[in-house]
C-alpha cells in the first residue's frame, strides 16, 4: 500500500501551455482521492504524470517513499482505467486481465486464481471468453477494473470511468466503486468532472481550475465552507447565487438594501481578515433560501421552474438580478407567480472582492 | 411488375454480364490448357477433345529442363512470400511512427510514400537497374539477379500503397490501447507486436492479398532485375520461355498460366473474408 505525494508539480507543453501549475498534493495510503474541475483544467494531466504517461516538466512525485519522476509506468506498481476502457480488441476478457501478469511472468496458477477472484468481485465470471465487443458499457467497465485489480497494485487511478456510462448504470457503478475501494483497501485516485461522483465517492476532494488546485478538502468542507469563489460556484447543483454586498460594522451585510446578520464565524473571519466595512461578495446556496409569506421576503416573480422528481427549482429575479431557490416540488410553484424568498443569513458565505478567496480562509 | 422489380431485374442482369466478362478469361485458358497446339489453333473456344490433355500438358512443363518450372514456382513463393512480411510489416512500422508522432517530419515523409503511389513505375524502372548496378560497384552487394535483389525492389514499390492504408487504419486505433500496454509492462516492440499488430490483422491481410497478385504475377520488374533466361527466374519469366520468336506454343502457355493462378486463386479464397473485412474496416461505425 502507498502514499503518493505531490510537491510543487509543473507540466509545460513545448507549444507553450502551462496545464499543470505548482501542484502540491499528498495523498495518504488507502485514500480515495478525487480530482474534480472544469474541462482543460489540467486534473487528467496530473493524473498521466502520476501514472507516468507524461514527463515531469518540474516538482517531484513520490509513490511511498520512491521518486518516481523518471521510473517507467510498469515499475510504479500502479493500475490505470481509462475513460473508453482500453481493452485490447483481439484479446478476450480472460487474456485482457492475465496479460499485464503473463508479461511478468507469473505462473499460470497464481494468474488463474487473480483473475477469478477479480472476476467473483466484479461478477464477470461468466463473461472471461468474450471478447471485448461482445461486452456491453457496463460489462466493459468491470472488465477494465477487473485488468487493473490482478495487478494488486498500489495505487488505482480512473480517469472518468464512468463518463461513457448511462446515467442509470452510472449510479450503480458509483455504488461499486465505494464498495470496491472499502474491499480492497487500497490508494484510488479519481479523475472526474462529475460534481456528484466527486461529493459520493471521494474521501478527499481535489478541485483544480486552469492548471492550479483551489481547495483540498473532505466533500463536506468542499461543501459547506468552500475556498474561493470558483469552488463555491463549481460544487452544486444548481450553482450557488452570487452577487455584490457590503460588510456594515464587522456584523452585518447589506444585500440590495437588505441586511442579513453574519454568523459568529463569519463576524470572526470579518474581524480577522480586516473587512469590517468592505464591498465583498456574497454567496448563498439555492437550498439555503426557503419561499416566505410577505412579511418575511422580498417580493420576486417566477422566470423558470425546473421539475427534478422531489425538487423544484424556482429561477427568479429581484431587481436586475437573478438568484434560483431550490424548494420542494409539493410547492407547486409555477412561471410568473409571485413569490417572498427568504435568505438563510446563518449559511451565507462571503468572499473577498479581490482575490475571490472566502474570508473564512 | 413493380418498378422495384424492374431495378432488380436489371441490376441482376448487368451482374450476370459483369461476371460472364471476368469468368471469361479464365474459361478461356482452362479449356485451352485441356488441349493440344493444333486443337487451339483449330478452334479456340471449343471444349477440349480429351481432358486428360491437361495432365500431360503439366507434365510436359515440369520436365521441360530448358523452362525449369519447379524452380521458377520455389523462386516466385519465396520471393513472394517475403516480399509480402516485409512490406507488411516494416510498412505498418513505419505507417505507427508516421501517426503516432505528431510532428512536420512526420509528414513530410508520409507525402513522400504517397508520392510514390502517383509516380509510374516505369518512370523509374531503369534508373533503379542502374542504382542496383552502382550498389554493387560501391559496396559488392549483388542486387541484380538475385533473390534479395527482387525482394528489395518490391518492397519499395509495395510500401507507399501499404503505408498509406495502415496509416489511416492505424488512426482509427486508441492511443489509451498503447498507454494500458505500457502500464501492463509492454516494451515498445512488445506494444507493436502484441497489440497493433494484431488489430492491424484484417488490413494485413487485405495488403497482403493485394501485393500477392501484383507480386506473383509481374513480368516487368523481374525481367529487369532477373533478366530472362537467367538462374534465379520466377514463373512469369518461366513462361516466356513457351513463347519464341517464331512459334508460341499455346497449350503450354495456358496450362503453364493455369498452373500460376493456381496458388493465388486458392489463397484468395482462403483469406476472402479478411480482404472483405480489410476493405469495409471504418466504413462503418
Amino acid at each position: 500500500m502507498a502514499k503518493v505525494s505531490i510537491s510543487n508539480l509543473n507540466k509545460k507543453y513545448p507549444n507553450g501551455f502551462h496545464a499543470v501549475k505548482d501542484v502540491t498534493l499528498d495523498i495518504s495510503d488507502k485514500e480515495f482521492m478525487i480530482l474534480v474541475g472544469p474541462s482543460g483544467c489540467g486534473k487528467t494531466t496530473t493524473l498521466r504524470m502520476i501514472a507516468g504517461l507524461e514527463d515531469i516538466t518540474s516538482g517531484e512525485m513520490r509513490i511511498g517513499d520512491m521518486l518516481v519522476n523518471e521510473v517507467s509506468p510498469k515499475d510504479r506498481n500502479i493500475a490505470m482505467v481509462f475513460q473508453n476502457y482500453a481493452l485490447y480488441p483481439h484479446m478476450s476478457v480472460y487474456d485482457n486481465m492475465a496479460f499485464g501478469l503473463k508479461l511478468k511472468k507469473t505462473p499460470k496458477a497464481e494468474i488463474d486464481e487473480r483473475i477469478n477472484k477479480a472476476a467473483r468481485i466484479l461478477d464477470i465470471e461468466s463473461l472471461l471468453k468474450r471478447k471485448p465487443k461482445q461486452l456491453s458499457g457496463g460489462q466493459r467497465q468491470r472488465v477494465a477494473l477487473g485488468r487493473a485489480i490482478v495487478r494488486k497494485p498500489e495505487v488505482f487511478l480512473m480517469d472518468e470511468p464512468l463518463s461513457n456510462l448511462d446515467a442509470k448504470l452510472r449510479v450503480q457503478m458509483r455504488a461499486e466503486l465505494i464498495k470496491l475501494h472499502n474491499d480492497l483497501q487500497t490508494t484510488f485516485i479519481y479523475v472526474t468532472h462529475d460534481q456528484t461522483e466527486a461529493m459520493t465517492m471521494g474521501t478527499r476532494i481535489c478541485v483544480m481550475n486552469s492548471g492550479v488546485v483551489q481547495q483540498v478538502a473532505d466533500p463536506r468542507t468542499i461543501y459547506n465552507k468552500p475556498a474561493n469563489l470558483f469552488v463555491a460556484g463549481f460544487i452544486g447543483a444548481p450553482q450557488m447565487n452570487f452577487f455584490p454586498g457590503k460588510v456594515i460594522e464587522g456584523s452585518m451585510v447589506e444585500v440590495e438594501s437588505q441586511t442579513f446578520k453574519l454568523n459568529d464565524e463569519l463576524k470572526e473571519a470579518v474581524k480577522a481578515k480586516s473587512k469590517a466595512n468592505a464591498e465583498v461578495t456574497v454567496g448563498i446556496r439555492p437550498e439555503d433560501i426557503r419561499l416566505g409569506n410577505e412579511s418575511e421576503g422580498i417580493l420576486a416573480k417566477v422566470e423558470v421552474t425546473e421539475l427534478l422528481g422531489s425538487d423544484l427549482n424556482v429561477y427568479f429575479k429581484i431587481g436586475q438580478r437573478n438568484y434560483i431557490l431550490k424548494t420542494e416540488a409539493s410547492r407547486g410553484i409555477k412561471i410568473g407567480d409571485d413569490i417572498y424568498p427568504v435568505f438563510n443569513s446563518d449559511k451565507i458565505h462571503l468572499f473577498d472582492t479581490e482575490t475571490e478567496s472566502s474570508l473564512l480562509y | 411488375m413493380g418498378r422495384k422489380k424492374i431495378v432488380k431485374g436489371l441490376l441482376t442482369l448487368v451482374t450476370i454480364v459483369l461476371f460472364l466478362l471476368t469468368i471469361f478469361p479464365f474459361f478461356v485458358v482452362l479449356i485451352n490448357s485441356a488441349k493440344a497446339s493444333l486443337e487451339i489453333i483449330t478452334d479456340p473456344i471449343a471444349f477440349p477433345a480429351k481432358w486428360s490433355q491437361l495432365f500431360t500438358n503439366i507434365k510436359t512443363i515440369w520436365t521441360n529442363p530448358s523452362v525449369k518450372y519447379a524452380s521458377s514456382v520455389y523462386y516466385s513463393a519465396i520471393i513472394t512470400a517475403f516480399s509480402l512480411i516485409l512490406i507488411a510489416v516494416t510498412s505498418a512500422m513505419a505507417a505507427w511512427v508516421l501517426v503516432r508522432r505528431k510532428s512536420r517530419s512526420s509528414t513530410i515523409i508520409f507525402l513522400i510514400f504517397i508520392s510514390g503511389l502517383i509516380i509510374p513505375f516505369q518512370v523509374v524502372m531503369f534508373p533503379l537497374v542502374s542504382l542496383f548496378r552502382n550498389i554493387y560497384e560501391v559496396t559488392g552487394i549483388r542486387m541484380l539477379r538475385t533473390v534479395h535483389g527482387m525482394i528489395f525492389a518490391y518492397i519499395g514499390f509495395g510500401a507507399p500503397l501499404a503505408v498509406f492504408m495502415f496509416h489511416g487504419f492505424i488512426k482509427s486505433i486508441p492511443f489509451e490501447l498503447e498507454e494500458a500496454a505500457l502500464i501492463d509492462g509492454c516494451s515498445k516492440p512488445q506494444i507493436f507486436f502484441k497489440i497493433i499488430l494484431p488489430i492491424l490483422k484484417p488490413i494485413f491481410v487485405t495488403i497482403s492479398i493485394l501485393n500477392a497478385i501484383w507480386i506473383w504475377n509481374d513480368f516487368l520488374l523481374p525481367s529487369l532485375i532477373l533478366g530472362v533466361g537467367q538462374e534465379v527466374q520466377t514463373i512469369p519469366l518461366a513462361i516466356r520461355a513457351f513463347a519464341g520468336s517464331f512459334v508460341k506454343q499455346w497449350d503450354l502457355i495456358m496450362t503453364a498460366v493455369l498452373m500460376a493462378a493456381f496458388p493465388i486463386i486458392i489463397g484468395f479464397i482462403i483469406g476472402q473474408k479478411h480482404i472483405i473485412k480489410g476493405m469495409v474496416s471504418g466504413s462503418i461505425k
